[in-house]
């Protein structure tokens, strides 16, 4: 959803990952107007870029639970108050501005909020590049760091980079819509699910290994032609005539701008008080990204920290308002 | 060539993929986070050759580029400077 520019929000969360999404239903709850900000184009965050098929057995009520399974609840609990929610969105700089209002700036445009809480976990996650000089041009046109519309796909000649599920995955998914697949990997080990790549090498994608790619031509349009270079030798190269690139490395998380916010940060984390105040009056933080003395990094102790934030952001705004809520089963009945 | 890896334990997020990925080479420590379990995190086992692509790919999939691996031992490596 396109953010509006005159829209004030109670309250805008930096982060949409587990503790994320349970401060976006939790300020539901009590009312406020509330917006989820996220780099990714899924929600998610860690669970969802890192180990969506790994169990986790600590969070409470659930005896085991799958990663992905997890967010999609805390997505459907999250939704029942309807969260604005904006995604590839960066936030490069945060500021308070004279009027008390917390003012956001990201790759896509501005954002104005009363109060801010930070669910960053270790930063924003991006995917890692291609490290080949002058490629980053081609972000946009043919090649691709994230796949949202399968159909662009269809009948072209489809360059796949990578080794694990991600790669593997969209390789079997393209291979009935695109002319072509071509998988290229490092290795001739892949790193994805046994049954996936057993399927892969019954399918007609064409796997590579163990290939790198050593260089391409291209002209203003688009990569036109890549040359794979074997792992091991040098002197083999093979040359693929391109319509689509795809590259599956991963993500990387960093920090970054975040630094640069005046906020107190030790270790990586952001330094907040027992109501996970940070320093910025208004600007709170919650879940792996936060520190104080005692902090345990779980989504657990994320779970319970959402709800400080934001019974005293709710303070925070309306001085009135009670800092202990009622319980949601009072609320709901 | 052999290689030697540590895992700098400050910015290691404990997410696991290096030990999904590279299991004769990486553990998990007291606190989660991943170590290299052939020196318990000195960098001075030389990793064999045969592992050396488990490697790479562990070097690849840390998200926060915490795996550090260098031709000579990291003991060596520091003691020069």
């Amino acid at each position: 959803m396109p953010a509006s520019h005159e829209d004030v929000y109670d309250i805008t969360i930096i982060g949409g990952g587990p503790t994320g999404l349970f401060t976006a239903f939790y300020a539901g709850l009590r009312e406020m107007k509330v917006k989820i900000i996220d780099a990714l184009p899924e929600l998610g965050g860690q669970l969802s870029a890192l180990y969506p098929e790994k169990y986790i057995y600590d969070v409470a009520g659930f005896p085991k639970v799958k990663a992905q399974d997890l967010v999609d609840q805390l997505i459907e609990q999250a939704n029942y108050f309807n969260p604005t929610i904006c995604l590839n969105e960066m936030v490069e700089t945060l500021i308070r501005t004279n009027d008390d209002m917390i003012k956001m700036t990201t790759n896509k445009g501005s954002h104005l909020s009363k109060t801010v809480i930070l669910t960053s976990g270790n930063g924003a996650f991006s995917p890692r590049k291609l490290k080949l000089d002058n490629i980053e041009q081609y972000e946009g046109k043919n090649l691709h760091y994230f796949i949202q519309d399968m159909e662009h796909f269809r009948q072209k000649n489809v360059l796949i980079f990578g080794g694990g599920d991600s790669a593997v995955d969209w390789s079997l998914m393209l291979e009935p819509i695109a002319n072509k697949v071509t998988l290229v990997h490092r290795r001739d080990k892949f790193r994805a699910h046994e049954h996936s790549v057993k399927q892969l090498f019954e399918s007609t994608v064409d796997v590579k290994t163990p290939f790198v790619p050593a260089s391409f031509t291209g002209d203003e349009d688009g990569i036109q032609e890549f040359v794979l270079q074997h792992s091991k030798n040098e002197a083999h190269k093979e040359f693929i005539h391109v319509d689509e690139v795809i590259v599956n490395y991963g993500f990387i998380s960093s920090l970054g701008p975040m630094l640069h916010w005046d906020l107190e940060i030790d270790k990586n984390s952001i330094v907040v008080n027992s109501k996970m105040e940070t320093n910025i009056p208004g600007v709170y933080a919650a879940g792996d990204i936060c520190m104080y003395d005692g902090k345990v990094k779980l989504i657990a102790t994320g779970f319970g920290e959402a709800p400080i934030a934001v019974n005293h952001a709710k303070s925070f705004i309306d001085p009135k308002a009670k800092v202990q809520p009622l319980h949601s089963t009072s609320i709901f009945s | 060539m052999g290689k030697y890896a540590m895992v700098d334990k400050d910015t290691c997020i404990a997410c696991g993929a290096c030990a999904d990925t590279a299991p004769d080479i990486f553990e998990y420590d007291d606190e989660g986070l991943s170590q290299v379990l052939l020196d318990d995190n000195q960098g001075i086992a030389e990793i064999s050759d045969d592992l050396e692509d488990d490697l790479l790919d562990a070097e690849e999939g840390c998200p926060t580029e915490s795996i550090k691996v260098s031709d000579q031992p990291f003991k060596t490596a520091v003691e020069t400077y």
